[in-house]
């Protein structure tokens, strides 16, 4: 799709979700706290598709790299595409192999992660960066793939996209739904190096502010299970995202118990709430306390921006955002944004 | 430092009963407090917390919680603390309590699952044992009879564990002394990173969860191997995983498999199904004491020394 046509798409249907397209402020973004930020994609670049957790068929990802071919990219698919070793897409060698392949492969420019799962922390500490490292390159996913984004933020400081992945295109476009689409071509948007600005709706239990920082984060679970781990994120003046699914509320409370007692929370420029699927209590378990009691029960004597409902997670509205990289966060009495600078 | 060792139990001392996390209907505790009356020839000191009126997931507010564990910590007529029920909710509170007294007199702190927390905060942060041991349900339905309950009696009154456990296909060979530690594997990961993080060098590691789906207890295992938990430790201990709940592709072959695969490059002991568990088989471990464990062809032991 041409850039024009989107522009139009998404005015169209913005439904509280407003894009604006600007030029990447990477330079400005360098000045204030240095992060590194891969070079963005051009015409007839090549994404690499691979799957560093779960099993996925070569059904599943046509969608995506038939889009990707559309938007003017070439796709090569891994060998863990189509391979399967129980519940992961290939054993750990091969899982390792294939993400390798990719990262050190000087033609591939942007490595798309298949679909989330679970098996990243198998590999992650055999992953070899030294290419990676002088050449990076964008790496896109989200869920398991906060492990690929925390390690990536702490140990190599290059920005990385947390968006949808191959297993979320639609299989047909002309009849997938406009918020659906707009989420999908707001990873091109992030690859073809456009800034962001996502708009969120009014939520009571936002706390009101204007934050700026790297914005850090993914997936809540994940990011519990890396804690003490050569990948565990510091959190310290950056803005915290996170979203999380099919966990008890309880075990929500419990893993932000371990953000704030592991000193993720006191130093926060702002944190941002995206989606969560709340598993339903056990009738004789019922835990009684919303998501926003939780949060703010943690926070409460800190003075940062908080929004709820921003459109991340594990759901249709699911925008890619660029973790690593400086962004403002606007949380006032009609809603807010967060924008990348 | 040297572990601090509570006075044990004699006839007459006081247990206290309160519930730092879950609620607890009084009537589930009835059987528990009738038995450690009439049987063990102890008193029974009820905190609030035990059957309160409370209409939440948790047997009180924090506040009320809190309240309730510092007062019997405080309290010299409480000997000992059994913690009613886990659930979750330690970690709410575990922060705010005051341990100056209980520090100058030790007391012993009975309990598992959510309390995992509590045990591995005291051990890190004061040197003072606890009891990983069955809690007041485990009395219910005649449970005060077996073996396990029986074991937090013994180990209570001062009496040394001599415990014996089934051989299992995947064990590994070796003998060693060290002191022990662990729990319930979601709080010692909950621990990572904060202040009372479980502290494994040189340890016996013993790990039991219910209810986890079989990636999760990967994730979490490897959690602890990358955080440098399995590395240095003397022994391993894989209690039961009950209820354990797998993905819709199969998460992997075996997981016992998956655990040993994770510290197949160490050489210490490592026994499977040790009877450590969310179900009956729950022996008494005192946290932070040293203990033999023995891994043999035909038997496995745990020995506290």
């Amino acid at each position: 799709m041409k850039r024009k046509d989107f522009l139009k798409s998404s005015v169209l249907v913005s439904s509280g979700l407003l894009w604006n397209i600007q030029k990447s402020a990477a330079t400005l973004a360098k000045a204030s706290t240095n992060p590194i930020i891969p070079p963005s994609l051009k015409q007839g670049d090549m994404i690499g598709i691979t799957s560093p957790a779960g099993y996925i068929t070569r059904q599943d990802i046509l969608p995506a790299s038939k889009l990707m071919y559309e938007w003017g990219y070439t796709v090569r698919a891994g060998y863990t595409i189509d391979k399967r070793y129980f519940t992961f897409g290939g054993t750990d060698e091969e899982r390792l192999q294939d993400f390798q392949t990719m990262l050190d492969d000087p033609a591939i420019k942007a490595i798309m992660c298949a679909r989330g799962g679970y098996g990243a922390v198998r590999i992650i500490d055999k992953i070899d960066w030294t290419k990676f490292k002088k050449h990076p390159k964008w790496i896109i996913g989200f869920s398991d793939i906060t492990v690929l984004h925390s390690h990536i933020h702490q140990n190599l400081g290059i920005a990385t996209i947390h968006s949808k992945m191959c297993n979320s295109f639609p299989s047909d476009w002309v009849l997938a739904s406009d918020l659906q689409k707009n989420t999908i071509l707001s990873i091109n948007n992030a690859l073809k190096g456009f800034g962001s600005i996502y708009n969120f709706e009014v939520n009571t239990a936002n706390r009101v502010g204007v934050a700026k920082g790297v914005l850090v984060g993914g997936n809540l679970k994940t990011i519990e299970s890396l804690a003490a781990s050569t990948s565990d994120i510091n959190t310290d003046g950056k803005i915290l995202l996170v979203e999380d699914t099919g966990e008890y509320m309880y075990s929500i409370d419990r893993m932000f118990w371990n953000l704030k007692r592991s000193g993720k929370l006191d130093k926060l420029k702002g944190l941002v709430i995206g989606g969560f699927k709340v598993k339903p209590d056990d009738p004789n378990d019922y835990f009684g306390k919303t998501l926003e009691d939780v949060v703010l029960e943690k926070v409460k004597e800190y003075n940062y921006p908080v929004c709820f409902n921003f459109p991340v997670g594990h759901q249709i509205d699911n925008y890619a955002v660029k973790l690593g990289v400086v962004h403002e966060l606007t949380v006032h009495n009609a809603g807010g944004n967060l924008k990348e600078l | 430092m040297a572990i601090k060792i509570p006075k044990y139990l004699k006839k007459g001392d006081t247990i206290g009963i309160v519930c730092p996390s879950g609620y607890m209907a009084y009537e589930k505790a009835q059987e528990c407090i009738r038995v450690l009356q009439e049987d063990w020839g102890f008193k029974v000191k009820i905190g609030k917390t035990l059957g309160s009126n409370s209409e939440t997931y948790f047997s009180g507010t924090d506040e009320e919680r809190l309240q309730d564990v510092q007062s019997m910590l405080d309290d010299d007529g409480v000997d000992a603390l059994l913690f009613g029920r886990g659930g979750y909710g330690m970690s709410h509170i575990i922060d705010l309590i005051d341990f100056k007294k209980f520090k100058r007199k030790p007391k012993w702190i009975v309990g598992f699952s959510d309390i995992t927390l509590f045990h591995l905060h005291v051990l890190r942060t004061l040197k003072i044992a606890t009891l990983h041991a069955p809690m007041a349900a485990a009395f219910n339905n005649e449970g005060y009879k077996n073996e396990y309950v029986l074991s937090l009696k013994a180990a209570l009154k001062g009496r040394k564990a001599k415990y014996k456990a089934a051989t299992h296909l995947l064990n590994r060979q070796g003998e060693t002394t060290a002191a022990i530690t662990g729990g319930n594997l979601a709080l010692v990961v909950h621990s990572m990173g904060t202040a009372s993080e479980v502290e494994t060098n040189n340890k016996i590691l013993f790990l039991e969860d219910i209810g986890e789906q079989k990636y999760s207890i990967d994730r979490m295992m490897m959690q602890l191997k990358r955080s440098g938990k399995l590395k240095n430790l003397k022994g391993l201990i894989i209690g039961k995983f009950t209820d354990i709940a797998d993905t819709d592709r199969p998460f992997g072959a075996d997981l016992y498999t998956t655990i040993f695969d994770l510290v197949k490059e160490y050489n210490y002991p490592v026994c499977f199904d040790f009877p450590i568990s969310h179900d009956a088989e729950n022996y008494a471990i005192k946290m932070g004491v040293a203990y033999k464990f023995s891994v043999q062809k035909n038997k496995v032991a745990l020995t506290e020394i």
